[in-house]
């Protein structure tokens, strides 16, 4: 019985061991087999329509450049913020990857996995020309170029054309015209506003878009920046008590439902106003009613920017690790082409940082006008979420979660905001 | 012997102790340098309101497990093995037993359905019998998230232990209630004289079980709330998933794992206690 134990255990091993080397000489020999350079692209769209548009670029790309071959490694939104964790610390980390701007690039700049790739934005400067320059800055850090936006992004209100135009509303510039509209609209028993904060990003974007026009512009750079926050100014508090307000006029349970929900209740007319990303356009062909845009209203006498816009690019970086840099950025620079731009907009409706690519031919009259605001804002701020260290942003997206759910003040929200900066600043 | 050993020391001892050894650094993930902080990682841990709230939350998990799996299973047993009701038996224990088979991400998926505040079924049916004041938002409500996460797991759970209390009630032999019946012993009286006493055994693992269990469950908070609103619903195991995967911290989320070692190695000495004590 021992016995046959024993040769069963060394057969195991030794299968094992057979499967293992398997393995490593076929990731070994990849490399030399062919002659052919490989690069490992990592990033977070494995669903349709963005999974056809990759590999179609990276077939394309293969074409023209027959010496390198592209590795995929796929994950969605917050499994790819796992998947990174694991992955960038590695030994073998993916060339190029995908990144957020604010924090969440720069931690990966600070922490030195992201290359320098300022030589060659200089180098091909008709490719990094072509680029919508705000766009590129929020990849920079200290005068260097360290990512290359894919595409950009940022939110507005979205109404139902066909409710305000049966109550003779119109679109809200002022946050009291915003006001007496959600009212006129509550009176008449639709829901006038609804958000779907299940995951608390949702109601950070409101916190982003009223920081934005309460707290004066260096006060908020500063507490954006790492190891500067304090969230000690006044306009803090102010902008959670006007979320608070327009809690009135919300759905009842913001809290219960997830962001798609909301935006499908929307879609499905059961709610006049809705706070939507410009990507999620694409959306819009499912609504049965007509329906337009508006800008985060202005607030009077507020210290902020009244005109500035919220949102961001994304994009990609290269791993200071990679043993092909020049290769890597080739690919980007394929990926960023006027040609690939266009087709991004087309097939995805992701609107890509290429200037120009989002046009009349490629792109929806809605899109083109969302773009034109994008590219004409002088100051966009970064989503609080992606903005903050997540020690920081942790307490306050719960914070206003709680808020919303009638257990915490504004006060208190900012209190336990600010003790978390405290912590992070030590 | 030597190759199962290696492989047991290699996948099962050696991850543990570096788990444990982790518990005393804190480091970054992307850069790999890791810094000695002693036990500031544990310090850290019983100054953070959070990790009271997960006690909270788990200690809830198993006092309602263990009334509504051990108790409540028992009692479901003992009815659906009662002569009267042995004909439908068979029915009710496959209904019983059929959300054990399911996968708990569909069931999660199932259940935010039913707790939608907005579309579902658990709010309609409520406001369709005159209840609609106690309608709510029952996942994004931090008081009643942690028990909405519970209720479903024990809607899950409930017919795995009346199963084993069925298998468990049918090795009792049948001349004791003859005998109690003879002696004038109502069904009451039976059931606590006769059926609780021999299911004994059966009643310590499945404490064991029903209480481990709850110190390691995931997947049902984790697809339901994600620990949310504002961690009112936050368990150990999610805790630690946050901390390691999502807030990158993983030296404070080895200092958590250990704690949830800690715990479950108690309970096993527990068990291993009770049942040497037992019968056989």
């Amino acid at each position: 019985m021992m016995k046959r134990l024993l040769h069963l255990a060394v057969g195991i091993l030794l299968l094992m061991s057979i499967f293992l080397a398997g393995c490593s000489s076929q990731s070994s020999t990849s490399n030399a087999n062919n002659g052919k350079i490989t690069l490992t692209f990592f990033y977070r769209w494995p669903n349709e329509p963005y999974k056809s548009y990759f590999k179609s670029v990276i077939a394309d790309f293969e074409k023209q450049h027959p010496n390198i071959q592209i590795n995929e490694i796929t994950a969605l939104n917050d499994d790819y913020k796992q998947k990174a964790n694991v992955l960038l610390g590695s030994s073998t980390p993916p060339d190029i990857y995908f990144s957020w701007a604010g924090e969440y690039g720069q931690k990966f700049i600070r922490d030195g996995v992201a290359l320098d790739l300022s030589k060659y934005f200089q180098q091909d400067s008709s490719w990094s020309n072509s680029l919508i320059a705000s766009q590129v800055n929020f990849f920079k850090k200290d005068d260097k170029f360290y990512g290359v936006p894919l595409f950009t992004d940022s939110k507005l209100f979205f109404y139902n054309k066909d409710i305000f135009d049966k109550l003779h509303l119109t679109e809200p510039k002022t946050w009291d015209e915003f006001i007496s509209d959600l009212k006129a609209i509550k009176k008449s028993g639709t829901t006038p506003l609804i958000l779907g904060n299940k995951a608390s990003w949702a109601a950070a974007h409101y916190v982003t878009a009223l920081n934005q026009r309460l707290v004066p512009k260096d006060v908020l750079d500063k507490d954006l920046s790492y190891q500067g926050a304090k969230f000690t100014d006044p306009g803090y508090v102010e902008a959670l008590k006007k979320l608070n307000e327009l809690k009135t006029y919300m759905n009842d349970n913001p809290n219960a439902i997830a962001h798609d929900e909301a935006r499908n209740l929307f879609l499905g007319g059961k709610a006049a106003v809705t706070f939507l990303e410009t990507m999620e356009i694409t959306y819009m062909k499912d609504a049965t009613f007509k329906w337009g845009t508006f800008k985060v209203p202005t607030i009077e006498g507020a210290k902020g920017d009244q005109d500035g816009l919220i949102g961001a690019p994304e994009g990609f970086m290269i791993h200071s690790k990679t043993k092909h840099p020049k290769e890597a950025m080739e690919f980007l620079e394929f990926l960023t082409s006027k040609a690939n731009g266009e087709k991004l907009i087309k097939d995805t409706g992701l609107a890509s940082t290429v200037d120009g690519a989002v046009n009349t031919n490629t792109a929806t009259d809605h899109e083109v006008d969302a773009m034109n605001l994008i590219k004409g804002a002088k100051n966009m701020e970064i989503w609080t979420d992606s903005a903050l260290d997540s020690r920081i942003f942790k307490p306050y997206g719960d914070g206003v979660q709680a808020m919303l759910g009638g257990s915490m003040t504004p006060e208190q929200v900012m209190k336990s905001v600010q003790d978390a900066a405290k912590q992070v600043n030590q | 012997m030597a190759p199962a050993f290696i492989m047991l020391a290699l996948f099962v001892y050696y991850p543990l102790v570096r788990n444990v050894v982790n518990g005393f650094y804190e480091w970054n993930p992307f850069t790999l340098d890791k810094k000695f902080v002693a036990a500031a990682n544990y310090i850290h841990l019983f100054k953070d309101p959070v990790f009271f709230t997960v006690l909270k939350n788990n200690l809830l998990y198993a006092v309602i497990s263990v009334i509504l799996q051990v108790g409540l299973g028992l009692v479901i047993a003992a009815v659906l093995e009662d002569k009267v009701f042995r004909k439908f038996s068979t029915f009710f224990r496959t209904t019983f037993f059929i959300p054990v088979l399911i996968s708990m991400t569909v069931i999660g998926i199932l259940f935010s359905f039913v707790y939608n505040p907005e579309v579902g079924m658990l709010n309609s049916f409520l406001k369709a019998i005159g209840l609609g004041s106690w309608a709510r938002g029952w996942l994004g409500d931090p008081k009643t998230a942690i028990f909405a996460v519970i209720a479903v797991s024990q809607w899950q759970s409930i017919g795995y232990t009346v199963m084993l209390y069925v298998l468990a009630i049918q090795n009792i032999p049948g001349d004791l209630y003859e005998a109690a019946t003879i002696d004038g012993a109502g069904k009451i009286r039976s059931f606590f004289n006769i059926t609780v006493p021999q299911v004994k055994e059966m009643t310590f693992v499945l404490l064991v079980y029903t209480v481990t269990g709850s110190f390691l469950v995931f997947s049902e908070v984790y697809v339901l709330t994600s620990g949310g609103p504002s961690n009112s619903s936050q368990v150990f195991s999610t805790y630690m998933y946050q901390k390691a995967f999502i807030d990158n911290e993983p030296g404070y989320a080895s200092a958590i794992a250990n704690v949830i070692l800690g715990i479950t190695l108690i309970f096993y000495f527990v068990q291993n206690k009770f049942l040497k004590t037992g019968e056989e």
